[in-house]
């Protein structure tokens, strides 16, 4: 099996960055429009 | 409807054709994109039949761009666009005569490109040349009458010219890898077969494309 | 405002669910033999994908119903699911490569999928910019409705040009992606995440929508 853990983490990372990072991004937007 | 958008289009070209500008520069561009390409490519190495396709089409796109830019122009500096709508010309007409001006425009490059082209490059293309004509004015409609579209949009946004290219790229590409597609084909000698083919997307997609750009035109002017 | 909140509920129980979802496909799920861990990325990208497509969809259907029935609401929808589906794509755009590299040897290839992002993007790039562009909001509508109802019309073309692209122009592969068929526990994975990231969209959504709201409230009472 190869060992491509590392891209794994990457992605999952960066999904739940950009994920969470817009759902902060609203939350903010929202409470000063 | 036809004649006057036959009327407006004719208008169009008129002052196109009397200040030679943009003919000129598409022209000037095709010719130095045609002999960049040929002394930038080792001959022995690249057959001129491989890179051909691509070259072409990157200067007949440039040309379309460069129609489009100026297709909503003329009207928006001389605010003529409110006057040409209270015209009574339906709108349709104006969508079709500028769409006639703008092939006409490309289709003047691309006359001149494509000899010009099979003398720098070598390229036998006489015997593909029905099939050839096909393939480019079928493509050229496609993004044209898209373009067309668009344009009337972008005419009144701040970075107009800049807008429009990122717009209308989605939209360009398709029909572009079906003509370089096709080109490649013709000119490698493979049988019409395999372009018929690339021709049926390329009319599918000119036939989609029209007639919801002539049923979306009048949202773009209208109240 | 209800619609807000009702929206930052949805938000936040997807968000949860999400790392559940997290959980459950990394800890788990078993690992694919051929593909290895890097398999699991399918997870989050293949879910990523399928709603921004939805989306896109959605945007060119409130286009349509926009210019039919002029209602604003639906150029306000238009306008959040653009957004929201942006979103959607990056993730969608960034986890492709990063799954290529491992599996196929290169971060990017013309293949089908990839390409695929790369317009969906770029459509929903230009819709943004365009909106942007243009500062009356009736205009915008109308222009926004017509662009929205080209991308959707454009999605099968792009579908068919790059499927049979692919088809003439072997890729050269390192190892060959997953069979639609997959066993038991990754399917069930995988329509777990997918329902997640609906529920994800549909509180994005909301929210961008009360944003909208709020927004033209406020510019009234200004």
């Amino acid at each position: 099996m190869p060992e491509n853990t590392p891209y794994m983490i990457a992605a999952y990372v960066i999904t739940a960055v950009i994920l969470v990072g817009y759902a902060v991004l609203l939350y903010r937007r929202t409470l000063k429009p | 409807m036809l004649r006057h958008a036959w009327l407006l289009a004719r208008k169009d070209l008129l002052v196109e054709f009397r200040s030679r500008t943009a003919i000129l520069s598409a022209v000037v561009f095709t010719v130095l994109v045609l002999m960049v390409f040929n002394f930038g490519r080792d001959p022995t190495a690249v057959a001129a039949v491989d890179l051909a396709p691509s070259i072409l089409w990157v200067t007949f796109t440039f040309a379309a761009m460069l129609a489009l830019n100026r297709a909503f122009q003329l009207e928006l500096e001389n605010q003529a666009l409110d006057g040409l709508l209270l015209a009574p010309v339906s709108r349709s007409s104006i969508y079709l005569g500028k769409l006639i001006a703008n092939l006409v425009f490309v289709a003047t490059v691309e006359a001149v490109g494509l000899p010009l082209f099979a003398l720098f490059f070598n390229v036998r293309l006489l015997h593909v040349l029905g099939p050839l004509v096909a393939v480019l004015a079928l493509a050229t409609v496609g993004f044209v009458a898209v373009g067309t579209l668009f344009s009337a949009m972008t005419a009144r946004t701040r970075f107009a010219e800049l807008l429009l290219p990122v717009l209308l790229l989605p939209f360009m590409i398709p029909p572009l890898i079906w003509a370089v597609l096709a080109t490649a084909a013709l000119l490698a000698g493979r049988p019409l077969s395999e372009v018929k083919g690339w021709l049926s997307f390329l009319a599918a997609f000119d036939i989609v494309f029209v007639t919801l750009a002539f049923a979306l035109f009048p949202a773009t002017v209208d109240e | 405002m209800r619609l807000l909140k009702t929206g930052r509920w949805i938000t936040a129980v997807g968000l949860v669910l999400l790392a559940g979802v997290y959980v459950r496909a990394l800890a788990f799920t078993p690992v694919e033999r051929f593909q290895g861990p890097a398999q699991k990325i399918y997870y989050v990208h293949v879910p990523s994908a399928v709603v921004a497509m939805m989306a896109m969809g959605l945007v060119g259907l409130a286009g349509i119903l926009f210019l039919l029935l002029k209602d604003p609401r639906f150029d306000r929808f238009g306008e959040a699911s653009a957004e929201v589906g942006t979103a959607f794509s990056v993730v969608m755009l960034t986890t492709g490569p990063i799954w290529a590299k491992p599996i196929w040897g290169t971060w990017w290839t013309w293949d089908a999928r990839l390409t695929l992002t790369l317009f969906l993007f770029l459509l929903f790039l230009g819709y943004l910019l365009l909106r942007g562009a243009v500062t009356d909001p009736g205009l915008r509508a109308r222009y926004s409705a017509v662009l929205g109802i080209c991308g959707l019309v454009l999605l099968p073309f792009i579908h068919l040009s790059v499927y049979l692209f692919r088809t003439l122009h072997p890729q050269p592969i390192v190892l060959k992606p997953s069979a639609p068929s997959l066993p038991g526990e990754m399917l069930v994975t995988l329509l777990m995440s997918f329902l997640v990231f609906v529920i994800l969209y549909v509180g994005f959504v909301t929210q961008r929508y009360a944003l909208s709201l709020l927004r033209e409230q406020a510019d009234h009472h200004a």
